[in-house]
């Protein structure tokens, strides 16, 4: 599905971010993707998204990522912003995700049955009409999801879906996540998360591909993940996690 | 509570009102704004000593606070700061005009006097109307309106885009305010050593979040046309509670009915 | 500065309604040819900053008051006069529905006040000449740069604001609204806004001179003294532009004007016969008090007949007239009470029924 070859990538040159990089991912895979801050994490979902120049060779479903492909490929990937605020840009949650399918040429009727669906699946149809401004951060956050959903894409990509959430909403959009069967790639440092919703996980360090294996492994290795400024997940930590 | 923090809270007010359900919230935007529009340029029009002419206008307001269910005292609570502001233009007019105008048994009015309270009333009136339009239309129905009289889209979808902006820049505002008088106790305002870093800061994450907006617009497959939620079709009843209304006022207009009434009587 | 409805008159409204939107439409044409769709979200989110940012309060030093900006210099400085001009369009509109800051109808004549001299005027003939000259050139060009900014932002504020006072000015006395003389309320709003737009500047260099140190990028023609002149065509075009949407404002104008004696030409001008040419704005003793009676009442009944046969038809003196006002108003005020506590019972029956 996505394929990485040989990917660098620097804003300024001598400072790469990304440095070679070289991955698959395959259909209805989930991917976490971890890092330190500044690993290149962003970086890499921007030039997935095409949104960056970059060297080498990214390819989705086959196409290349340049200018070319782009409208076909950013039709199949849907990403969630961290910060819902710059996501949601239209008054009302509603017309916020009309915004993507009435762009690939959906009528209204159509779109609005898509937006209907969506919202049903993931029961938030209370929020259909709520203007954007006043809804929660934990409804905003759902909302921000939907309005990506509502474009029904083949790859979703989230950057940090869990910050700033109480538990209890944090537990709706991991469930969320887990109820989703396409493709996905989670950034995030939130490793319990990670967990929860990955079978795999990429680790990137100075933007170089540190490892990547299935997530159990990755996610027990406390020498790696201590290497790379993180920590054990709570969960599997125990309580012998002092510092 | 601060300034910016408050405006926050009436803008807030105002979408609630725009969101309750009645006869009135559910007309057609455009035939609102229309009528409206033309309840202003009405009031407006009536000559200076006009007093008793313009009074008859007081109907329609009243009208529909009541079908409305919007509380009048909301109406005077949220401009209660505008409200003096525009009662104060006529202030200096019986210092200028002294003529007597008429008699209340002994007691002389001039025309100053009566220009005066006839301006004060069209301010209140056309206050009044703005407001109930915006208490009982939603914004993104304001705009579908507005795309019908065929208003560009790049300046309606702007229109959008800073309104939903709004209540983002208020709250980081009001953090930063609230910010910056904790580590400054006893200020006023912003001190002059913080006046351009205090908003520039401010302007250049704005830049960035723009930056970072029109990519989640691209990435959505924007590619510079707008949809706008079309708004119920204009039916012939709203038609008609437009052309009624409009006659209504063109009547008051051009007849004084308060003075026809009264002679009816004397 | 914002105008309410009940400052101007229809005719007025409806003329700066034209010129705003004939400068509107301009700006448009040239944003879609410059394909501005990447420009859109900074706009909007430049209009909101600006909207919000006018309520912080700055303290003025040496002072106890303080000052608030209004934006539209700082707008043009970062977006170009067209999508400030907009920018302004909108940040008026939002504050004259949700705030009641000026009138729906005045909205027209609030854009040209306050949108079109701080955009167009300040960026043609002040922002862009002075940033693109070659002043303080023995200076790094760092310096001379910074020194430009602070002098265009400070002029730019302060004459932009005065030519938007004068505009309120003549918009009301063309109006025929105001009983004050037009050389008294010039006398009152241009030095009010003098001190106005010296705090503006000030606020808007500051912030200005703040982009400048971390990214000049973003100001326009900051850097640019050294280049050719690439946009001479495109100023000579706007020149043009600007004086025909100049032209329809001052013609609708000065048309009103004419067609009103009551108004501008009443105060301006003079009416030599009621004595106010004498008078304007200098001799407050005898204030046209005596010398403008007999017109007065002329008016008064011309005024007060919208149809003049009609007026007096019923009635044998004016007296007469104002008293049936006078009960007819009073009725109408009944039947407004009457509407309210109809509404009242109505809508406590609704709620008794649904609990």
């Amino acid at each position: 599905m996505i394929r990485f070859e040989q990917v660098s990538f620097a804003y300024e040159k001598d400072a790469p971010v990304l440095q070679e990089l070289t991955f698959d991912i395959g259909e209805g895979e989930a991917v976490g993707l971890i890092g330190a801050n500044g690993a290149g994490k962003s970086t890499l979902m921007k030039i997935l998204l095409g949104l960056l120049p970059y060297e080498g060779t990214v390819t989705v479903d086959g196409m290349r990522v340049e200018k070319k492909n782009l409208a076909e490929i950013r039709k199949k990937l849907g990403f969630v912003l961290q910060d819902s605020d710059n996501q949601m840009f239209m008054p009302t949650v509603y017309e916020d995700m009309m915004f993507a399918p009435r762009n690939y040429g959906l009528s209204k009727e159509e779109a609005e049955q898509r937006v209907d669906r969506t919202l049903e699946e993931l029961g938030l149809m209370d929020l259909k009409h709520r203007y954007n401004h006043k809804i929660s951060g934990g409804e905003k956050r759902m909302a921000a999801i939907a309005t990506i959903l509502a474009m029904e894409p083949q790859v979703i990509l989230m950057d940090e879906p869990s910050t700033a959430l109480d538990p209890v909403n944090r537990r709706t959009v991991i469930r969320t996540i887990n109820d989703l069967t396409m493709t996905k790639l989670i950034a995030s440092h939130d490793l319990d998360m990670i967990l929860d919703t990955c079978d795999r996980v990429i680790l990137l360090s100075h933007g170089c591909l540190a490892a990547d294996g299935p997530a159990e492994q990755i996610l027990r290795d406390q020498k790696l993940l201590e290497a790379n400024r993180m920590e054990l997940p709570f969960c599997l930590a125990g309580p012998q996690r002092q510092r | 509570m601060s300034k910016v923090s408050a405006a926050g809270v009436e803008f807030r007010e105002m979408d609630e009102l725009a969101a309750q359900e009645s006869a009135i919230h559910a007309l057609h935007p455009l035939i609102k704004l229309l009528v409206t529009l033309a309840y202003i340029i009405v009031v407006v029009s009536f000559p200076k000593y006009a007093l008793s002419g313009l009074s008859v206008m007081v109907l329609y307001p009243i009208l529909i606070f009541q079908a409305s269910g919007i509380p009048v005292r909301t109406c005077f609570h949220k401009l209660r700061v505008v409200m003096p502001l525009v009662c104060a233009v006529g202030l200096l007019n019986p210092f200028f005009d002294r003529v007597p105008l008429l008699y209340l048994g002994n007691l002389a009015v001039s025309g100053g006097v009566i220009s005066m309270i006839t301006l004060m009333l069209k301010g209140i009136f056309s206050l009044m109307a703005s407001f109930l339009l915006v208490a009982t239309t939603k914004m993104d129905a304001l705009c579908a309106a507005l795309r019908k009289l065929h208003i560009p889209s790049i300046l309606v979808t702007l229109l959008l885009l800073t309104y939903r902006y709004i209540a983002v820049m208020i709250e980081e505002i009001s953090i930063m305010t609230d910010a910056y008088h904790l580590r400054a106790p006893g200020q006023k305002g912003i001190h002059i050593s913080a006046w351009g870093s205090f908003l520039g800061q401010l302007l250049l994450r704005s830049m960035d979040r723009a930056d970072e907006l029109y990519q989640s617009m691209q990435l959505r497959g924007f590619c510079g046309n707008f949809y706008y939620a079309d708004s119920t079709p204009c039916t012939l009843g709203a038609a008609m509670y437009g052309v009624l209304w409009v006659g209504a006022f063109l009547l008051a207009r051009c007849f004084d009915l308060p003075l026809l009434l009264g002679n009816l009587f004397l | 500065m914002h105008m309410a409805d009940a400052l101007v008159a229809p005719a007025v409204a409806a003329t700066m309604y034209t010129a705003s939107a004939v400068t509107a439409g301009v700006s448009v044409h040239k944003l879609r040819k410059d394909d501005s769709a990447q420009k859109l979200p900074t706009m909007a989110v430049m209009s909101a900053l600006v909207f919000a940012g006018q309520m912080i309060n700055y303290t003025i030093p040496g002072t106890g008051s303080s000052g608030h900006m209004c934006g539209g210099m700082m707008l043009t400085a970062l977006l170009g006069p067209q999508a400030g001009f907009l920018s302004m369009i909108v940040i008026l509109a939002i504050q004259c529905l949700f705030f009641a800051d000026g009138g729906l109808l005045a909205l027209g004549a609030n854009i040209w006040n306050m949108g079109f001299y701080g955009c167009f005027v300040g960026y043609y003939l002040i922002y862009r000449p002075i940033m693109r000259s070659r002043w303080f050139s023995r200076m790094s060009a760092k310096a001379a740069s910074r020194l430009k900014l602070t002098i265009a932002s400070i002029l730019g504020c302060v004459i932009t604001l005065q030519l938007g006072a004068f505009s309120v000015v003549l918009e009301t006395s063309i109006s025929g609204i105001t009983e004050l003389p037009f050389g008294m309320f010039v006398g009152i709003m241009q030095p009010i806004h003098l001190a106005i737009g010296l705090v503006e500047g000030l606020i808007t260099t500051a912030v200005l001179l703040f982009v400048h140190e971390t990214r000049p990028e973003l100001l326009m023609d900051v850097g640019t003294s050294d280049q050719p002149v690439s946009g001479k065509c495109s100023l000579k075009t706007t020149l043009v532009i600007l004086a025909v949407v100049v032209a329809i404002a001052g013609g609708g104008l000065s048309l009103i004007a004419s067609s009103n004696p009551d108004g501008l030409e009443w105060s301006m001008f003079g009416n030599a016969e009621a004595g106010y040419s004498e008078n304007m704005g200098l001799d407050e003793d005898d204030f046209g008090v005596d010398s403008a009676a007999a017109d007065k009442a002329a008016a008064i009944q011309e005024k007060t007949a919208f149809l003049p046969d009609y007026a007096f038809s019923n009635s044998d003196s004016p007296a007469g007239t104002t008293v049936s006002g006078l009960v007819g108003s009073a009725i109408v005020a009944a039947a407004a009470l009457l509407i309210c506590l109809l509404g009242g019972f109505f809508r406590r029956k609704r709620k008794q029924k649904q609990s």
